[in-house]
């Protein structure tokens, strides 16, 4: 319950004060959003699989999110950011997916 | 292919199984790890709302930019038109006052008709008067004209400068003392020119259709251009698909022209050897 309220807050927080993205960051902020993204699905599964952890939640998703920008960031400096960024989203929209179908077969069943 | 289906199969994090089996070993769970949830959930709403945000703002701004300078370029051209207006009222001014300092004295009445009759030559004054309109109509697109090979097929049927030129210079010829294109004077220095597909006289675009008013002689200026080179011509366009008309007109107003400048030619200033010429 008080992790929910820590979700609102955060989403209140977000609409409210508008936090300005520095330029230099602007670009890792869409694949940031992927890595948290697939870090809240996985977590999801696994609550529904009976096995959710906090301390794993939350250290995937500021790993996923920090990994995930470091790769783009490599990436950049090395010309290859775009080609990087594709694959790092790909990478993780296919584990987003196949967490979402598992997450599915548990809810209905099918 | 192993990792393709290792990423399909495998997608839940590891580190889940490991924590619920090290549970199942007897490790406590400590009553810290729902603040570590809450914040780093705290943290995951966050970075959403931001990132939409950010995407929303950014959508935002982008049309914000172009209405701003949608309206900027409403209101120069507003702005333009006015002091447009106000030039030819001021000119107005000019002339009347002009009119009626000359008509004080003999001389100057003489000076003052025979400016009226050049002003009305060179186009520096409105006229209205008898003469004709010759319009110019495009080819509509899906219309199947004649085709060119010089040309593009999507240029047929499309009214060019040249074509302007060619039928304006054929009213003049056949007797026209005043003439505008879709209400443009010309003068002698006007040009019809064109900037990609737009026509441009005296530098101002034109739409279609193209009207030549030309105010001249009613009995002769029509059957003059018809009659000449000038009728032979819009048969010529006619066969791309430009359908035109030629008509009488009772009374026609022609607007003067805004291009009319004063030039002024000076004589150098005379230099000291040239004065020293002039005392010997």
């Amino acid at each position: 319950m008080i992790a929910a309220i820590g979700l609102v807050l955060g989403i209140v927080a977000g609409l409210f004060l508008e936090p300005t993205v520095p330029t230099w960051l602007q670009p890792y902020l869409p694949i940031a959003v992927v890595a948290a993204l697939d870090a809240v699905f996985g977590g999801l599964r696994a609550l529904l699989d009976g096995i959710f952890d906090d301390r794993v939640f939350v250290v995937s998703f500021i790993a996923n999110v920090l990994v995930a920008a470091l790769i783009v960031y490599l990436g950049d400096q090395l010309g290859v950011g775009t080609q990087l960024s594709t694959g790092v989203v790909v990478v993780l929209g296919i584990r987003i997916f196949s967490n979402a179908a598992a997450i599915r077969r548990q809810l209905f069943r099918a | 292919m192993l990792l393709l289906r290792n990423l399909v199969e495998d997608s839940l994090d590891e580190g889940y199984a490991r924590a619920a089996s090290r549970r199942e070993e007897g490790a406590p769970r400590s009553r810290a790890n729902v603040w570590v949830l809450t914040g780093g959930l705290l943290l995951v709403g966050l970075l959403l709302t931001t990132a939409f945000v950010q995407t929303r703002d950014r959508a935002g701004s982008a049309q914000e930019a172009r209405d701003a300078l949608v309206a900027e370029i409403e209101d120069r051209g507003d702005a333009n038109d006015r002091a447009q207006r106000q030039l030819d009222r001021l000119r107005a001014a000019v002339q009347r006052d002009q009119r009626n300092a000359l008509e004080l004295t003999g001389t100057g009445a003489a000076l003052s008709d025979l400016l009226v009759t050049l002003e009305a030559v060179t186009g520096a004054a409105p006229v209205t008067g008898p003469g004709m309109t010759v319009r110019l109509e495009e080819a509509a697109d899906e219309d199947g004209a004649d085709v060119d090979p010089r040309t593009d097929e999507t240029d047929d049927g499309r009214v060019t400068d040249r074509d302007l030129q060619t039928v304006v210079n054929e009213v003049w010829a056949a007797g026209a003392e005043a003439v505008a294109v879709n209400g443009q004077r010309l003068t002698s220095l006007s040009a019809i020119r064109s900037a990609g597909d737009a026509v441009l006289v005296d530098f101002r675009p034109l739409n279609p259709p193209y009207v030549v008013e030309a105010v001249g002689d009613p009995d002769t200026l029509r059957p003059a251009f018809v009659g000449g080179f000038g009728g032979s011509y819009l048969q010529v366009l006619q066969g791309y698909g430009i359908t035109y008309a030629v008509e009488d007109a009772d009374r026609l107003e022609l607007p003067a022209s805004a291009g009319v400048r004063l030039r002024y030619a000076a004589a150098p200033e005379p230099s000291p050897t040239d004065e020293r010429d002039d005392k010997k």
